[in-house]
């Protein structure tokens, strides 16, 4: 079983998503993260045992690359995929079974703001990290995120924001959310922002990265 | 020497007198007009006005005729939504919705906006003749995006074949753009690709490469100037854009400027950049935005450099923040001035004096930028100069150059702020105007009474 958690951590990391998937190039005509999950399952391994043990560790290393800067968006989008056919098989397992998530994570781009690749990949590794996560979209009004938070009071924020002009527009979420649920924790990220922004606003967190998300929640959590 | 002739020597990597600037103003200018972004963008006559109110302003080198990356994907059937102060956005992706690459065109010239920008190109030609126009075209794999969204990330790995189809066919969009924008009297082409900052070199390598390597070729043939910008941390990728052959990159604060300068020397391409567009030029004020830039100019140099901020400013840019770049960019003196005093707030060593005084004689310290290259200094020291002369060997007098470490120090020991200025005995006496000789006449002679009671 070891061998086939490691093996399928490869899959996560390198972004094999299927027997017949060409991607990675040196991955091919192996068994892809599709099959792999299958097996394990068959094999009396628990969907929690699977996330454990080759998920959440193959998305960690995906993380800590995109974060030094050795892959890029292409190749976590194919982790993510592979990542997501992984899941296909675990979610009515987790659904049914007595699995504990790590926490729930609220992401959208802030309201004005249309771009949604970096909020994205923060949602894919978050989820691929053991959180669930509830992907509220691009130009997300301050009335929907606290709508939200009512609805799910135990949950982390996360504000993403691409363009200079709509930054401005997470500086009002933050307030707004912080003066109705003063505890609310909110972290914030994307191109222009950086820390001392965020510590302007008064948001909790900033990351460069979907892994410094990651890190951030884990501290919480833990 | 300035406008287009000065840019063309930094991009043919030429020692220039001044650094060329170029602000990269798009629908910022709307801003100068009191324009939202969506009357801007959409009407020649406003981008006509907002380039010459801003050329007044900023007093450029070289400037875009417009920044809109959106204009060919319009020009496709991308639907936009347009918005008030920012540039519009891509909302649809025609290739994701039953459109297949096969019935794509590239569009006429006469369509969308595309003939909006070409007309105010000209009309800028006529009214500017010696500054750069830069004629931005949307890079080839920006505008895949924009016809495939997000989905050709994963048909790169998947499908290569698909995405080099599709790169083939923005590529003939760019050439068309480029070529419309050179008959239009553009002097440079910007070739804007800052999707390109989102993949790895390999895949830059492999997908991209080809395409902008055959632009720059286009554009050299038709003896026009290429810069290549992105937006972005794209420093994986600087190598592989220089290998592509532009005249110039570009790029934003997300890239140190020293290391981009060493790679894009050691490629013979010449660079640009990299005032920072949020926190200083945005969020900063004048000070801080003369400091960025004169840190820019001084980590660029003057082989091959050209200042500008990151990418297109934020609409809402104070426009003074801009003024005072412009200013510093053409005032040597001013440069000097801010280097010095950047200096004094470092730990700069402050220079032990008691020797330097004389109880029998005087002595004047003039603190310059260096009197053979500026004129105000020239002159100081030739005022100090014959004033000393009636005084024989009572006067002794030193020039000290802020060009070199030297000067920076004693100018930080004296307390001296403005240059030029003559310290006589230590007291900062005559400040940035040149005295009548007179003047310094009647203080050395105080002096001299002074130290003979």
């Amino acid at each position: 079983m070891e061998e086939l958690f490691s093996k399928l951590a490869d899959c996560i990391e390198f972004g094999k998503i299927d027997e017949v998937s060409p991607y990675p190039p040196n991955f091919k005509g192996q068994t892809g993260a599709d099959e792999i999950t299958a097996q394990v399952l068959a094999k009396g391994a628990s969907a929690q045992d699977v996330l454990n043990n080759a998920l959440i560790p193959g998305m960690e290393k995906v993380g800590v690359k995109f974060r030094e800067g050795t892959i890029f968006v292409p190749q976590v989008l194919m982790s993510a995929k592979a990542m997501k056919t992984a899941m296909v098989h675990l979610k009515p397992l987790l659904k049914q079974g007595n699995v504990k998530q790590k926490g729930t994570f609220v992401i959208g781009t802030v309201e004005g703001d249309l771009h949604d690749i970096g909020k994205n990949l923060v949602a894919m590794m978050v989820e691929g990290n053991g959180y669930e996560v509830i992907d509220m979209g691009t130009d997300v009004s301050v009335d929907a995120f606290v709508q939200q938070i009512e609805k799910t009071p135990d949950c982390v924020v996360g504000l993403s924001a691409l363009l200079t002009t709509t930054m401005v527009n997470m500086e009002k979420i933050v307030k707004n959310v912080k003066e109705k649920f003063p505890h609310q924790k909110v972290c914030i990220g994307g191109a222009p922002v950086n820390n001392e922004f965020c510590d302007k606003i008064g948001a909790d967190n900033y990351s460069a990265d979907p892994q410094g998300v990651v890190d951030f929640l884990n501290t919480l959590a833990s | 020497m300035k406008g287009f002739e000065l840019i063309k020597k930094a991009m043919r990597l030429q020692e220039v007198e001044r650094i060329p600037w170029v602000p990269f103003v798009g629908s910022h200018a709307g801003e100068l007009l009191g324009l939202t972004a969506t009357e801007y963008l959409q009407s020649t006559d406003k981008i006509v006005e907002g380039v010459n109110k801003a050329i007044e302003l900023y007093n450029p080198d070289g400037i875009p005729v417009a920044f809109d990356l959106q204009i060919e994907a319009e020009a496709l059937g991308c639907q936009l939504a347009w918005a008030k102060d920012n540039p519009p956005a891509v909302i649809s992706h025609p290739l994701t919705e039953g459109i297949a690459i096969d019935d794509l065109k590239v569009p006429c010239a006469c369509k969308g906006r595309i003939s909006m920008v070409l007309e105010a190109t000209r009309r800028l030609r006529e009214q500017h003749p010696d500054l750069a126009l830069y004629g931005l075209i949307t890079g080839p794999f920006t505008l895949a995006l924009h016809l495939l969204g997000t989905d050709i990330f994963m048909q790169m790995m998947m499908e290569p074949d698909k995405v080099h189809k599709l790169m083939r066919f923005t590529t003939n969009v760019a050439k068309m753009m480029a070529s419309k924008y050179i008959e239009s009297g553009a002097d440079i082409i910007a070739v804007v690709d800052p999707m390109t900052s989102q993949i790895d070199p390999l895949s830059f390598e492999t997908f991209v490469t080809p395409c902008v390597t055959e632009i720059f070729d286009m554009v050299r043939e038709a003896e026009a100037l290429s810069s290549f910008f992105v937006c972005g941390n794209a420093k994986q990728n600087i190598e592989v854009m220089c290998q592509t052959k532009p005249d110039n990159i570009s790029i934003d604060e997300n890239i140190p400027l020293d290391y981009v300068r060493d790679v894009a020397l050691r490629h013979n391409v010449s660079f640009g950049g990299n005032i920072k567009l949020t926190v200083v030029l945005l969020m900063g004020d004048e000070e801080a935005s003369r400091r960025d830039a004169l840190e820019c100019m001084d980590i660029g140099g003057k082989k091959g450099f050209i200042l500008a901020p990151g990418c297109d400013l934020a609409m809402a840019t104070p426009k003074e923040n801009l003024m005072a770049v412009a200013e510093l960019v053409h005032d040597e003196l001013l440069q000097g001035e801010l280097r010095a005093s950047e200096a004094n707030v470092g730990n700069i060593e402050l220079m032990d004096l008691s020797n330097h005084w004389d109880n029998n004689r005087v002595v004047i310290d003039i603190i310059t930028l260096d009197s053979s290259s500026c004129a105000p200094c020239q002159y100081m020291v030739n005022a100090v100069s014959r004033a000393a002369d009636d005084f024989g060997d009572k006067v002794v007098y030193q020039e000290h150059r802020i060009k070199e470490v030297e000067g920076v120090r004693m100018m930080a020991t004296l307390g001296v702020q403005n240059l030029p200025t003559i310290v006589i005995d230590g007291n900062i006496d005559f400040v940035s105007q040149i005295p009548p000789i007179q003047d310094i006449k009647d203080r050395i002679a105080a002096c001299l009474a002074a130290k003979q009671q």
